[in-house]
């Protein structure tokens, strides 16, 4: 099969990758640069497992085709923060009880991470509209919310 | 009040960091040198035979390294649920399904599996499969799958038509008389529909086989020792031949993998024995939906006789649930409907009778509540109906009835402690139950109500699977702590709560404690995760091992400092001698001694071995709803869950647990069911088809904690992770009525269900 080279930005970093037409940017991540951060839940864009933020905009990315990336600047969860620099997001959610299996967790993040880039005050309903698309089947999504709101609240100060 | 310094504390959970920050592997993440990926061909039909199978095509395919059919792989009969490893004598477990057989029996059901260096090519292989057909006819409901002019689909059923296993019965006092000596009789039979568990981490595993035969198989199962027999007794290897370690972490459970995750642990070592590589199997979200077990749809009948003064007197309890194609967990699930369903209320005359019906749809197993919920949702209907009937408060007439400690029941334990009347006086007082019947006005649209349900559920699995722990505590040399726990971490916390409980006992900081989990090769035999045991049973070991370790350190401590043992107490990591005054502060620290053993050729080792008790949760659901009578929309406003946990070692992990059961209690109530249609194929196989309930359903939830001390627990502590959706869409189902007037006695109350029963009444 002939490949094509993907160039983006990903967390920062410019990367190169060699990939197939039909490969969708969730399989160049977890398949090609071995970030598994970024789960596939469903592969049909029904989960939110697997979002990414594409040019500032939160993506499923089993549905971006991976040549649908080139020049790109994505984030994964790998890159908005480390155990040393936590996204304010992060804490958060750790310290708030909003991580249960975790499988729904990074995308959950970046989910929220596009909504404070651009709203960094969000009310209960836009956070809500901005999860609307990642499933939780833990948490109820009680806490999840409050730590949306949380991390909201501490970028306030 | 006993003052702890680690448990009772919502401190950060110890997977927090690995999972926030994308870097905690699932089974789903892992990738071995040179591994292949597995794809299995599944039935278009609900039941059929096959007469010939030509794999020739997909084995010349290049990338494709092996291809699994029945003519090629075991033929041993096996059940993919824990059922196999721990049904109690002097039952049978019913082994009812091979790999691949050459019968299918529901749409989804296992034709071949193709192990390919890509998943593309392994796909494009299972088209190349031919496969011939013979089909068989089908029957898709419990009922209709009893008549005598129903296909039979296994053929070894003793107990009747299609009926798997031994029918459960359970009689207590004497019915017909209780019957008798009765005032108000209401009998009703209610439907519960099949839904799905839909944890986020689909069905997975990793297999790889050496070449001396050792089988390693990295799952997303809850109960990794369980499922490490199941494999050896599927490949006739010794257990010891056999390991079987999550990820380490599961994304998530309800149920779906007591056992095996489906058949992707057996499918992926037959490939990987084949192709001599690793080989990765992981289910996509249809497979998942279509062909991993569902939680039992069916009918539950209950006839219940009070006094006049509401003093139940006797009940008459009846289940016939939905096996599917397969038995998985169809004993013990129409078991524990019938156990729970006699439990809650003190009935001096009781009778359960019930048992699973095989069907030519996706195997029913265990899902959180394991038949409690289909039980609860029928009886408080039918209490509710009750305390119309004879006009007294809801509320008063559970307080009147409910099972209070030391009360006689059918269960084969003591009821030892019940917060329930303390569960529901709070949850009233939360939902503001004097507003019942006073929130509605003539004409008005929106129809609001409030309503309530409550139930128990147990603490393990005892009596209705065998149900035993051992964990080791193996204190370092520098005086931190390695504990070692068979039970996996699916989400709900167990790698904290753990460390938790063995910190509190050794008198050591959570940040000494590290754990092992999952693991059948570097752990001691657990059962695993299910049956809301894991921190009530393995947490009993894991105390029971660590109180070991500290009698050693305790006792070599008393030599060392000489004093007598029983005047030494463990702190923050030091030793000291109790009641000692400033003259005399004899004390060493944890480090010190551990070393200094170290240097003299000894090391603290704790066994915990135990056999747990089982002890009751309670809890009390209260819902307020709004029905909208133009669109028939039901929409919860307010969920209130008050749960008697004996003791919260971690409370916002407890919170947790209420908050997500409570939502999943909403979707059974109102949303979520899958459903066939006529050629036996499901109609809501996606998360999308499937209505789960996303962020935007979220009513206001109120999770309360109750703490009526266990004795039987460790620190106190109770099951809580399946209770939280028990008595949920009772409580939904209770409301509704008192909104509209009108009883559902089948779920989901969807919209279109009740803009139907809106026209009907009126």
């Amino acid at each position: 099969m002939s490949t094509k080279t993907l160039r983006f930005n990903l967390n920062g970093e410019v990367k190169e990758v060699a990939v197939s037409p039909s490969d969708m940017l969730l399989d160049v991540l977890r398949d090609k640069l071995n970030l598994t951060g970024t789960k596939k839940g469903c592969g049909k864009g029904e989960c939110g497992a697997c979002t990414v933020i594409m040019n500032g905009e939160a993506v499923n990315s089993c549905l971006v085709p991976a040549m649908k990336a080139m020049d790109a600047e994505i984030e994964t969860i790998e890159g908005i923060g480390s155990p040393e620099r936590l996204h304010p997001l992060q804490e958060a959610f750790m310290d708030l009880g909003a991580i249960q299996c975790g499988f729904c967790t990074p995308g959950m993040i970046m989910s929220s991470k596009a909504l404070l880039d651009k709203n960094p005050n969000p009310g209960k309903q836009e956070v809500r509209e901005a999860i609307s698309g990642n499933i939780c089947r833990c948490t109820g999504y009680v806490k999840i919310e409050e730590a949306i709101l949380a991390a909201a609240n501490k970028n306030k100060r | 009040m006993k003052v702890y310094n680690v448990i009772g504390k919502s401190v950060r959970r110890l997977d927090a960091m690995e999972k926030a920050t994308g870097t905690g592997t699932f089974t789903t993440d892992l990738y071995l040198p040179g591994m292949l990926y597995g794809k299995v061909l599944r039935s278009p039909y609900p039941h059929a035979r096959i007469t010939s199978i030509d794999t020739s095509e997909a084995e010349k395919l290049p990338g494709v390294q092996a291809v699994a059919t029945y003519k090629n792989t075991p033929r041993v009969k096996f059940n993919t649920s824990a059922t196999m490893t721990t049904t109690v004598p002097n039952m049978e477990p019913v082994l009812d399904q091979y790999i691949f057989d050459n019968v299918v029996r529901y749409v989804g059901d296992e034709v071949a599996a193709v192990a390919a260096t890509s998943e593309k090519i392994a796909e494009a292989a299972l088209k190349l499969i031919k496969v011939e057909y013979e089909l068989l006819p089908a029957v898709y409901d419990p009922l209709e799958a009893m008549k005598a002019e129903s296909p039979v689909i296994h053929d070894e059923c003793h107990e009747g038509k299609n009926i798997p296993g031994d029918i459960v019965k359970i009689p207590f006092g004497d019915i017909e008389k209780g019957f008798t000596a009765c005032d108000a009789i209401i009998e009703e039979t209610f439907k519960v529909p099949i839904v799905k568990q839909v944890q986020m981490e689909t069905q997975a595993a990793v297999a790889q086989v050496n070449p001396n035969g050792k089988i390693t198989v990295w799952s997303s199962t809850q109960t990794p020792h369980p499922s490490r027999m199941i494999l050896a007794h599927v490949f006739s290897v010794p257990f010891s031949k056999v390991r079987v370690l999550g990820g380490p972490y599961v994304g998530g459970g309800f149920g779906v993998r007591i056992g095996l995750s489906a058949k992707a642990e057996p499918i992926a070592v037959a490939l990987a024995m084949k192709a001599k590589k690793p080989v990765k199997v992981i289910y996509n979200r249809k497979e998942d939906f279509i062909a991993s077990d569902v939680r039992h749809g069916g009918y539950v009948t209950v006839k219940l006789g009070a006094k006049k003064d509401g003093t139940f007197h006797a009940m008459d309890l009846k289940g016939i649930l939905n096996a599917g194609a397969y038995c998985s967990f169809s004993c013990e699930t129409p078991g524990v409907l019938g156990a729970m369903g006699l439990s809650v209320y003190r009935v001096p005359n009781q009778y359960y009778y019930g048992h699973s019906v095989y069907t030519n749809t996706t195997p029913a197993g265990a899902m959180r509540g394991f038949g409690n919920p289909q039980a609860m949702y029928a009886i408080e209907s039918t209490v509710d109906m009750m305390a119309e009937k004879l006009g007294i408060d809801p509320i008063q007439l559970r307080l009147k009835n409910i099972m209070q400690a030391g009360d006689p029941w059918c269960l084969p334990y003591p009821c030892n402690s019940s917060g329930l009347a303390e569960c529901i006086e709070k949850g009233a007082a939360s939902i503001g139950w004097e507003r019942r019947g006073k929130l509605n006005r003539p004409g008005t649209k929106i129809l609001r109500g409030i309503g309530l349900g409550v139930g128990s559920h147990v603490s393990n699995a005892w009596p209705f699977c065998v149900d035993y722990d051992n964990a080791y505590v193996t204190v370092q040399q520098d005086g931190s702590v390695l504990l070692a726990s068979g039970v996996p971490d699916i989400g709900t916390g167990t790698s904290t709560s753990l460390p938790q409980l063995a910190a509190e006992v050794l008198g050591v900081s959570l940040e000494q404690v590290s754990l092992t989990f999952g693991d059948t090769e570097t752990t001691p035999f657990d059962i695993g995760s299910h049956a809301s045991r894991t921190l009530y049973a393995a947490g009993t070991a894991v105390v029971a091992a660590a109180n070991d370790a500290r009698k050693q350190i305790l006792e070599y401590a008393a030599e060392y400092l000489e004093v007598a043992p029983e005047n030494l107490e463990l702190k923050d990591s030091i030793i000291y001698v109790t009641g000692q005054d400033e003259s005399n502060t004899k004390q060493v620290s944890l480090k010190e001694l551990t070393y200094y053993a170290h240097l003299h050729n000894k090391q603290f080792i704790g066994v915990g071995r135990i056999v747990p008790e089982n002890a009751p949760p309670w809890e009390a659901h209260f819902a307020e709803v709004e029905v909208n009578t133009d669109t028939g929309q039901v929409k919860v406003v307010k969920l209130t869950a008050a749960h008697d946990v004996g003791k919260a070692i971690h409370p916002a992990i407890v919170e947790g647990q209420i908050e997500g059961g409570a939502l999943q209690g909403i979707g059974y109530a109102l949303s979520e069911e899958i459903k066939y249609n006529e050629k036996g194929k499901q109609l809501h196989d996606s998360i999308h088809k499937y209505m789960l309930p996303t962020a935007e359903d979220v009513p206001e939830i109120e999770a309360i904690i109750v703490e009526a001390n266990e004795r039987s627990g460790p620190f106190g502590a109770k099951g809580v992770g399946e209770t939280s959706l028990v008595p949920t869409a009772g409580a939904i189902a209770n409301a509704v009525y008192n909104a509209t007037g009108i009883r559902f006695k089948e779920i989901p109350i969807t919209e279109e269900k009740m803009y139907r029963a809106l026209r009907k009444k009126a």
